[in-house]
This record gives structure tokens, C-alpha cells and sequence, in this order.
């Protein structure tokens, strides 16, 4: 008996070539946009990070790794990753941290309601960033903001030099603006994670005599991880990538206190002139970056 | 012979006038000047009727005019002029900006298009031509300049008898005595939170310290590397912020506070004192605020500068090397700074012009901006302004030297150190 063809039949070829060719065309035109606005952008600053020139200048002069060098011996470099670093770990706790709570609370904490407190919460993921920015600029105003009023008619001191002109404490208040604005996004995010958990499990768990917090370790926590991977790595991207906040509302001051990644590469780039060394500290961000965006999509697989 | 008009003739006279309407040189009205500025009160309306205006002399020629806030100018203007699509003309501060355009080749050296008869360089005064001269070259237009006072409201003066100061110390007395008065009343608010309220208050205390001469060469990083920022002078002009700031002149924190929010402050009467520049008036009189007197920043006890200098900085426009009609652009440059302009500039901006001829013949404005232009013809030296004369480095390192200053998280002889370091790399790349 003779066996069965092991090759695909001639057939389909067509029709396979056919699907590749459409699916080429389908994507064509974002691979374009990526290609024009993300991918060569990219390669010309990596390029440029190993030159010398500035905005105005036509001249670009060849200094090998001197931008990367001059990176590792600028204190304001480090200011600014340990300021990154910073945002990145205050924004997980809050906003991942924070959600998470949020999100148990409206899952199973409140009965009525639910669509209005999560609306409500949800409301400021859509306001951008520059209008939140300007918002709490008003709000933490020494001299007519509210803040400043609520925190006296309660008979507690205010910062002498202002929410947003004290070094030690301008950081923090950023954070704080990030969290009001993106809690509500990762509160979503997990929302729809402890929704998805179908309820048997709860109910075939609570036979075993798992409750409380034993539920939660073995049934909530494994159903949840991925979307926690998540909203991880995107809260931590965000930090690292974080500009628009900072630049509106310190503008990375003050004297430097607020400095992150984007903010002091701007200041490099447009207000000194420097684009090489600029552009050697947009291809840190952009690998580190990188970095992240590959841990989330081999996490989120091994999910 | 009668000439028959017939359909051959007719398809021939129309081939020849297509012809001639395809083969016509573009028509004049193409010409389109792209004029860049900032967003000033009746900046607009005053361009636009200017440019209504020049269609007179030159009809052919349009001005496409585009305002912008301020900061955000300082930036698009590089990136617009470094690309395709950039503006003919465009505002800018006399100094370090102007200097750097000129150096990366993007400013056009207009020496030779304003010096004709009607030119701009047979307008202005000499002073206001060097504003913009490199290398002996003219490369921008001086159309106006700014000044700074510290504005007073008289009425609150006259109520508690209080006199002006005539040095800085008696400047600390007043704040002082009005804090006695009130001590929830701000007597100087300062709005220091985009750091160049501060920096225009150092600009004029380390004249006030060491005068314009002593400081040049600083400034300019051509002092010699060991010497570069070593005057005294710098820490005794951030002494004397330090001194205004211990006598209550300011908000308790200045660096976190707005500079909207103190001209508020000033313009609704609830501080009687802002140091303010010749621009504040505007906005004063629209809010009704009409009431107000003003005086130069006082002289500093023991210190060396001049009475009769005062804190003035040229502003006005460059052309793009880019350019492609350099000739329309400074003839339309020239024309804006004309005696007939420049009073209309005054009327209708409210800004001093570089051209004073008919200033006297201003209508509508209020008489502080009469005052003001009478008591600017009184100065002897003009005080540029650190951010815009330093390099951007060491502007930079001042102003954040400034800001801790305030903070107390410098002192000043540490702030000076901070601005020598900073003058000092830079002084090492030249």
C-alpha cells in the first residue's frame, strides 16, 4: 500500500503564498510607521551617540564611546537613573501595589457602587499628562493651593520651601501625581485578572478547607501572576521612560533634584546644544527599555 | 486689408496667450515672508496691520506671521531653522542665542541689505545696532528692549508713609516695616519656580556689586582660567538676595512658586511691591491697576557699580540663512523698525521701541509707559541678562546656583563655586 505524500500538496502553495502575501500588505503599513518613527530615529541616535555635534551644527565630529564615557563620569547622569530607579520602585508599590488593593476591594469589598468607583478611579488614566501636571501645580501652589490650606487648617506644618521647591520632598510628590493618575489603569488591569478566575476554584478550595489567606496565596495570587507581570513591567517602563510629568511640573528642579532619564537628555539636547551625548543617553534608555519590553514578552510566555 | 478674426487666428492668439500665462514668471503675490515671535499682548494685531501696511510699498510680498509661548519657542525655533520649512525672520534675544545662530550659520549677515537709505541701519541707534553685530557683521534687527523696576503700589505707600529706598539695605527696612504692618503681607513676591526671576535679580545685584566693567570679561569667559568668577563681588550679590530674603521681601517659597502667581499677587494689590519688568504695565492697566509708581533696583552699600546703569536687554528679529528672499525680509525688518512702525509698536504692544523718535507722540498708552521711556533714556549702561548673555551651560549653573542659594542649600560662596566650575568646562572646550 502505497504511503500517503509526506510533502504538503503542490495545492496550497498558492494559497500559503497568497496568505503571506496579504498578511505583508496588511502589515505594511505599520511596519512603515515603525520602521520611519521608531526604527530609524533609533539607529540614528545610536549613530549619533558616537559623534559630537549640536542641533544647529552641521558639523558632526567622531568621538568613539567619549559620550558613553562622559555618561559614566557625569553625576547628573547618575542623578537622574537613580531618580528613574526611584520612580520605578515607588510606582510599582503604588500603582501596581495600590491597584491591586483597589481592585480587591471592588471585586469583593463593595456591593453597590462598583461602577461608579471604578469610573471614578479610572477617570484620570484618560486626562493627559501635561493637564494633570498643570492641575497639581495648582493644587500643591504654596501660596493659593489647597493642599497647603488643608494641611494648615489642620494645624500640621507645611514645607517651608514649597511641595514642589524642597528637594527632599519634590520626588515624592511626583510620585504621587503618577500614582493619582495611573493607579486606576493597573486597578482595570487586575480587576479583569481576579475576574477571570473562574469562582469553582474558590468553591472546590473552601471544600479543601483553603480560605482567607490560604485562597489568596494558592488560587488568587498563581490566577493573577500574569496580568501582575504585566502591570509590572509596564509601570516600570513608565518609569524609566517617564518625561511629559516631570518636564510640566518641576522641569527637573529644583537645582537638578527631580532630574530623570528624558528630562536631563532634553535639557542635554535643546537647551546646551549637546546632541551626541544626548543621543548616547536616549540608546541607555532605549536599551534598558529593550531590556524590559524582552523580559515582559519571555515572562508573559513562560506564563 | 480688413483683418478677419477668424478661428484659425483665434486658436493661434490662444496658444500664444496660453503659452505666454504658462511661461510668466511667477507672480509677485507668491512671496511669502514666515515671520516667527513670541506671543505678546498685541503683538498680533500690530504685525498684522504692519503687514497690511508694507503691501503699499510692496504689494508682491505677504507676511505669514506665527506666535509662540516662550519656552517652547527657544526650542522650536532651532529645530524649524535647522529643517526645511523654517521661518524667513524670526525673534530673538540679543546674546549668547543670537550669537549661536550666528556661529552655526543659520543667522543671515544682513549688514549690507539695511545699509541703504530707509535701511534699518540708518534708524537705530548705535548702541541698539551692536546688540546684534558679530564680528562686525549686523545679524538681526534691534526692535525693542526691556527693562525692569521694581513697581510700587502708591496708595499703599502713602497710607503707611512709606519712602522709597535708596539702597538695598533701606529695600530690606521697607520689607520689614511691611511685614510689621502685615505679617501675612508678601512685600516682594518673587515666583522663582522657572528660575529667571532670580536670575534677572543677580543679573542687576552683581552689577550693583562690581559694575558692568568688572564683570565683562566673566561673562565672557575671556578672563584667564585662574582668575575666571574669583571677584568677591558674585558671593556679595548673592549676600544681598540672601539679605532681601532674611528681611521677609519674599513668598516662603520661592522656588515653588509661579511667577503668574506673584505678578498676581502685585497686580491684585494684595503685595505692594514686584520687581517687574517694562512689560508688567500691560497687564497692570488691563487689570485697572493704574495706581502704581516705580524705581531702579537701589545701589548696594560699599558696592561698586553704577547708578545710572540699569537692567536692559535688546530684543528683536534675525533673518534665516535659509532664506530665500533676504532682500523682501530685511526690507520688511527695516520698515517694522520705521518711525512710523515703531510708534505704533509702542501704542499697540506697549513694548519700548529701539526707534524713539516719535515716542512722545504715543497715544493710548498709559502714562507709566511714558514715564518709563523717559526714565529709560536716562540710563547710561545697559545690564544684559545672565540667561540670555552666558553661555547656556554656565546660565544654567546660575540659575540652579540661585535656586539653592534661596533654598539655603548653598552658600554663596559655594554657589560661585558651582558657576566658576561650570564657566570653567566650558572655558576648557574653547
Amino acid at each position: 500500500m502505497p504511503f500517503p505524500p509526506t510533502s504538503k500538496p503542490a495545492g496550497r502553495r498558492p494559497a500559503m503564498k497568497a496568505g503571506a502575501v496579504s498578511a505583508t500588505a496588511m502589515m505594511a503599513p505599520a511596519l512603515i510607521l515603525v520602521g520611519v518613527f521608531i526604527l530609524i530615529p533609533a539607529i540614528v541616535a545610536v549613530i549619533g551617540s558616537f559623534f559630537d555635534f549640536s542641533m544647529t551644527s552641521a558639523n558632526w565630529t567622531y568621538v568613539g564611546g567619549a559620550n558613553y564615557r562622559r555618561a559614566v563620569t557625569d553625576p547628573l547622569f547618575w542623578l537622574a537613573i537613580s531618580n528613574n530607579v526611584f520612580i520605578v520602585v515607588g510606582s510599582v508599590i503604588s500603582q501596581v501595589g495600590g491597584g491591586a488593593i483597589l481592585a480587591a476591594i471592588l471585586d469583593r469589598g463593595i456591593r453597590r457602587g462598583g461602577v461608579f468607583y471604578r469610573t471614578i478611579i479610572f477617570m484620570p488614566v484618560v486626562i493627559s499628562s501635561i493637564a494633570v501636571a498643570f492641575v497639581w501645580m495648582l493644587i500643591l501652589d504654596p501660596n493659593v493651593g489647597p493642599l497647603n490650606a488643608v494641611v494648615k487648617a489642620l494645624g500640621l506644618p507645611t514645607p517651608k520651601l514649597g511641595w514642589l521647591g524642597d528637594p527632599s520632598i519634590s520626588l515624592w510628590m511626583l510620585l504621587l501625581i503618577a500614582a493619582w493618575q495611573n493607579v486606576g489603569f493597573q486597578m482595570m488591569l487586575i480587576l479583569a485578572g481576579l475576574q477571570a478566575i473562574p469562582k469553582e476554584h474558590y468553591e472546590a478550595a473552601s471544600l479543601d478547607g483553603a480560605r482567607g489567606l490560604k485562597a489568596f496565596w494558592y488560587i488568587t495570587l498563581p490566577g493573577i501572576r500574569n496580568v501582575l507581570v504585566l502591570a509590572t513591567l509596564i509601570t516600570v517602563i513608565g518609569g524609566f521612560k517617564v518625561f511629559d510629568l516631570v518636564f510640566v511640573t518641576t522641569g527637573g528642579g529644583p537645582a537638578n533634584a527631580t532630574q530623570v532619564l528624558g528630562t536631563y537628555t532634553y535639557t542635554q539636547a535643546f537647551s546646551f546644544g549637546n546632541m551626541g551625548y544626548a543621543n548616547a543617553m536616549a540608546v541607555v534608555l532605549l536599551v534598558t527599555a529593550a531590556l524590559l519590553g524582552w523580559l515582559q514578552v519571555r515572562l508573559s510566555r513562560r506564563g | 486689408m480688413r483683418f478677419r478674426f477668424n478661428g484659425e487666428v483665434r486658436l493661434v492668439a490662444s496658444a500664444i496667450l496660453g503659452a505666454a500665462i504658462l511661461a510668466a514668471p511667477a507672480r509677485a503675490e507668491d512671496i511669502v515672508i514666515k515671520m516667527w515671535t513670541l506671543d505678546n499682548n498685541g503683538y498680533k494685531e500690530f504685525i498684522a496691520e504692519a503687514a497690511e501696511s508694507f503691501k503699499a510699498t510692496h504689494p508682491n510680498v505677504s507676511i505669514e506671521h506665527q506666535i509662540f509661548p516662550g519656552d517652547p519657542y527657544k526650542t522650536a525655533l532651532k529645530v524649524a531653522l535647522v529643517g526645511s520649512d523654517g521661518p524667513d525672520v524670526f525673534f530673538n534675544w540679543a546674546g549668547d542665542r543670537a550669537t549661536q545662530l550666528v556661529k552655526d550659520k543659520l543667522a543671515l549677515d544682513i549688514t549690507d541689505y539695511g545699509d541703504v537709505p530707509g535701511g534699518f541701519a540708518k534708524v537705530l541707534p548705535q548702541g541698539l545696532l551692536d546688540s546684534f553685530r558679530y564680528d562686525g557683521r549686523l545679524y538681526g534687527v534691534a526692535t525693542d528692549a526691556v527693562t525692569k523696576y521694581v513697581f510700587y503700589d502708591k496708595a499703599y505707600f502713602a497710607e503707611h508713609k512709606l519712602e522709597l529706598p535708596k539702597t538695598l539695605g533701606e529695600l530690606g527696612g521697607l520689607c520689614k516695616a511691611i511685614r510689621q504692618i502685615d505679617p501675612d503681607t508678601i512685600p516682594m513676591p518673587l515666583g522663582n519656580k522657572t528660575r529667571w526671576k532670580a536670575i534677572h535679580w543677580m543679573t542687576m545685584l552683581n552689577e550693583r556689586a562690581m559694575g558692568v566693567e568688572a564683570t565683562a570679561a566673566d561673562y565672557d569667559l575671556s578672563r584667564p582660567a585662574d582668575q575666571l568668577y574669583t571677584d568677591p563681588g558674585y558671593a556679595k550679590a548673592f549676600q544681598a538676595l540672601i539679605d532681601l530674603q532674611d528681611a521677609g521681601c519674599f513668598e516662603d517659597a520661592p522656588n515653588a512658586t509661579e511667577y503668574a502667581i506673584a505678578d498676581s499677587m502685585f497686580i491684585t494689590r494684595a503685595s505692594p511691591m514686584e520687581y517687574c519688568g517694562s512689560w508688567c504695565t500691560s497687564a497692570l492697566d488691563q487689570a485697572g491697576f493704574t495706581d502704581y509708581g516705580f524705581f531702579r533696583l537701589p545701589v548696594m552699600e560699599g558696592g561698586k557699580g553704577n547708578p545710572d546703569a540699569n537692567f536692559l536687554v535688546p530684543e528683536g528679529y534675525q533673518v534665516s540663512a535659509k532664506t530665500a528672499h533676504p532682500q523682501e525680509a530685511v526690507e520688511w525688518l527695516s520698515f517694522l523698525v520705521s518711525d512710523e512702525q515703531a510708534l505704533k509698536f509702542a501704542e499697540k504692544v506697549q513694548f519700548l521701541p529701539s526707534n524713539t523718535r516719535l515716542i512722545d507722540k504715543a497715544e493710548g498708552v498709559p502714562q507709566s509707559f511714558k514715564d518709563i521711556a523717559s526714565e529709560v533714556a536716562t540710563v547710561k549702561e545697559g545690564v544684559n541678562v545672565l540667561d540670555a548673555l552666558l553661555e547656556a551651560t554656565v546660565a544654567d549653573a546660575y540659575m540652579n546656583a540661585t535656586v539653592e542659594v534661596l533654598n539655603r542649600t548653598l552658600t554663596p560662596e559655594a554657589a560661585v563655586g558651582k558657576v566658576r566650575e561650570a564657566a570653567l568646562a566650558v572655558q576648557a572646550k574653547k
